[in-house]
C-alpha cells in the first residue's frame, strides 16, 4: 500500500514536470514580453488637438520618432509605417484598436502647422496616424530618451542624429516590442506578426485561458 | 470486484492529486499587469516631512508601492490608500517588508508635512513625498502616470485628474506589477503575500 502511494506520488510529480517541460519546449502559446511601462505624455498634434497617453489607453500603438526636416532615415520610417497600415488586415486584429504616433523631437521647428504639412507631404492618413510634439523640451527629452529609450541629439548643422526606432505599446501602456535594427525579416513584417500575437493575447487572455497566457510569460514563450 | 474498486479509487485519488498538484504549482495569477523589465525601476529623490530626502533606492529589500495622488483628492486616492492600509494590516508582521510612497501630483498645495499628516491617516508606515513641479512631471511621465489640473468647485478648489494605478517595485528594485484602480483589499493582499513569500 505504502509502495503504491509512493509510486503514485512520483508518477504525479513526473507528469507535472513533464507538462511544464512540454509547455516550455513546444510553446503552444506565444506572447510578447512586457518590457517596461511606456511614458505618459501630453502633446499637441498636427491639427492643434491635444493627444495624451490616456487618450490611447485601450489602443495598440506604434510609435516612431522623427523631425520634419529629416530626409533619408525618415523616408524609410514613414514607408514602413504606411506599409503596416496598408497590411493591417493581414493580422487577426479582431476588435483590437490600433493607432500610429510619430513624436517630433524638434519642437522649435515642428509646429502643428509644420507637422500637418509634413503629414500631407508623405501621404499619411492623419485619422489613424498622429504627429505630435510638445514645447517642453526637457520633458520631451525624458519621454523619448528615458521613457522610450530612443536616442536623439541635434548636430551643429541643425540636423539630428537619432535612433530610427519603432516601439509597440499595448492598451495598458506597456511596451511590448522595440524594433531598432534591420534584420533579414523586414521591420514591417516583424511588427505585423507581433501585432497579430498581441491581438490574440488581448482577445483570448481572459478567464481560464489567462492562466495559460501567464504561463507563457513565465516560461518566456516569446514570439520571434 | 475488489480489484476494480481499488483501481477506480486509485485513479480518482491520482486525478485529485494531479489537480491539486496543478493548483499548487500553477503560476500565481496577479490582479494587475506583470512587468518583466530587465532594468531597475527609475530611481528618484524627493522631499518628505521633517526636511528628509527620500529615494526609491533607499527601500531596496522592501516591496515598494508607488502611488501618485494628492491630499485634496476627493475620492480615488483615499479609496486606494485605505485599501492598501487595510491590506498591510492583514499582512501582520510581514507589513514591515512593504513601503507605500505617495508621490504628489499637486506640488502647489502639498507640502511634505501636509502629505505626512494625510498619508499616515491611512497607515502609520506610509510616506508622502513632493518636489519641484518639473521633477515630479518627469518622474510621473516615466512611470506612465498622466495628470492634469481640472476646475473643481469653490469648496474643493482645482482638482487633479491622474492615472490611478498602484505600482509595485520588488525587493531588488525592479518594477514588477501595475495594479489598476479598483483592486480590492483581498486582491492587494494576495499579490503582496505572493511577492513576500
Amino acid at each position: 500500500m505504502k509502495n503504491n502511494l509512493l509510486r503514485g506520488f512520483y508518477g504525479l510529480l513526473i507528469i507535472l514536470v513533464a507538462s511544464a517541460l512540454a509547455f516550455k519546449i513546444f510553446q503552444p502559446i506565444k506572447v510578447l514580453p512586457r518590457i517596461r511601462l511606456a511614458p505618459a505624455f501630453d502633446m499637441i498634434d498636427q491639427d492643434w488637438a491635444r493627444l495624451t497617453s490616456e487618450d490611447l489607453r485601450g489602443y495598440v500603438v506604434i510609435y516612431t520618432f522623427a523631425y520634419t526636416n529629416c530626409v533619408e532615415p525618415c523616408y524609410h520610417i514613414n514607408e514602413t509605417m504606411k506599409e503596416i497600415q496598408a497590411r493591417l488586415s493581414e493580422t487577426k486584429l479582431g476588435n483590437v484598436k490600433t493607432a500610429f504616433v510619430t513624436i517630433s523631437f524638434d519642437p522649435q521647428h515642428d509646429s502643428p502647422t509644420a507637422l500637418r504639412a509634413y503629414a500631407r507631404n508623405i501621404g499619411a492618413d492623419t485619422q489613424q496616424w498622429k504627429f505630435v510634439t510638445t514645447p517642453n523640451e526637457s520633458l520631451l527629452k525624458a519621454i523619448i530618451g528615458s521613457g522610450f529609450q530612443t536616442y536623439y541629439e541635434q548636430k551643429p548643422d541643425g540636423s539630428y542624429a537619432f535612433d530610427p526606432a519603432f516601439i509597440l505599446v499595448d492598451g495598458w501602456g506597456v511596451i511590448r516590442g522595440e524594433y531598432r535594427y534591420q534584420t533579414e525579416i523586414s521591420t514591417a513584417d516583424r511588427i505585423l506578426r507581433h501585432l497579430g500575437v498581441l491581438s490574440q493575447e488581448v482577445q483570448n487572455a481572459a478567464g481560464p485561458t489567462k492562466l495559460a497566457y501567464e504561463a507563457a510569460h513565465v516560461f518566456l514563450c516569446y514570439a520571434p | 470486484m475488489k480489484n476494480k474498486l481499488f483501481y477506480v479509487t486509485g485513479t480518482l485519488v491520482f486525478l485529485a492529486g494531479l489537480f491539486g498538484g496543478f493548483m499548487w504549482f500553477r503560476p500565481h495569477t496577479f490582479h494587475g499587469t506583470v512587468i518583466q523589465s530587465p532594468e531597475l525601476a527609475y530611481d528618484f529623490t524627493l522631499n518628505a516631512a521633517g526636511g528628509k530626502s527620500i529615494s526609491l533606492s533607499d527601500y531596496q529589500g522592501k516591496l515598494v508601492l508607488l502611488y501618485f495622488g494628492y491630499t485634496f483628492c476627493p475620492d480615488i486616492c483615499p479609496a486606494t490608500l485605505a485599501n492598501v492600509g487595510q491590506a498591510l494590516r492583514s499582512l501582520g508582521n510581514k507589513a514591515d517588508k512593504v513601503q507605500l510612497i505617495m508621490i504628489s501630483v499637486d506640488p502647489e498645495r502639498d507640502t511634505p508635512d501636509k502629505l505626512a499628516e494625510y498619508v499616515t491617516h491611512f497607515h502609520p508606515s506610509f510616506i508622502g513625498v513632493t518636489g519641484e513641479p518639473e521633477k515630479l512631471a518627469e518622474i510621473a511621465a516615466l512611470y506612465g502616470i498622466f495628470y492634469q489640473k481640472h476646475p473643481g468647485t469653490e469648496a474643493t478648489g482645482y482638482l487633479v485628474d491622474h492615472t490611478a494605478t498602484l505600482i509595485v517595485v520588488d525587493q531588488k528594485g525592479y518594477l514588477k506589477l501595475v495594479l489598476p484602480f479598483g483592486v480590492t483589499v483581498d486582491e492587494i493582499t494576495e499579490d503582496l503575500k505572493y511577492m513576500l513569500r
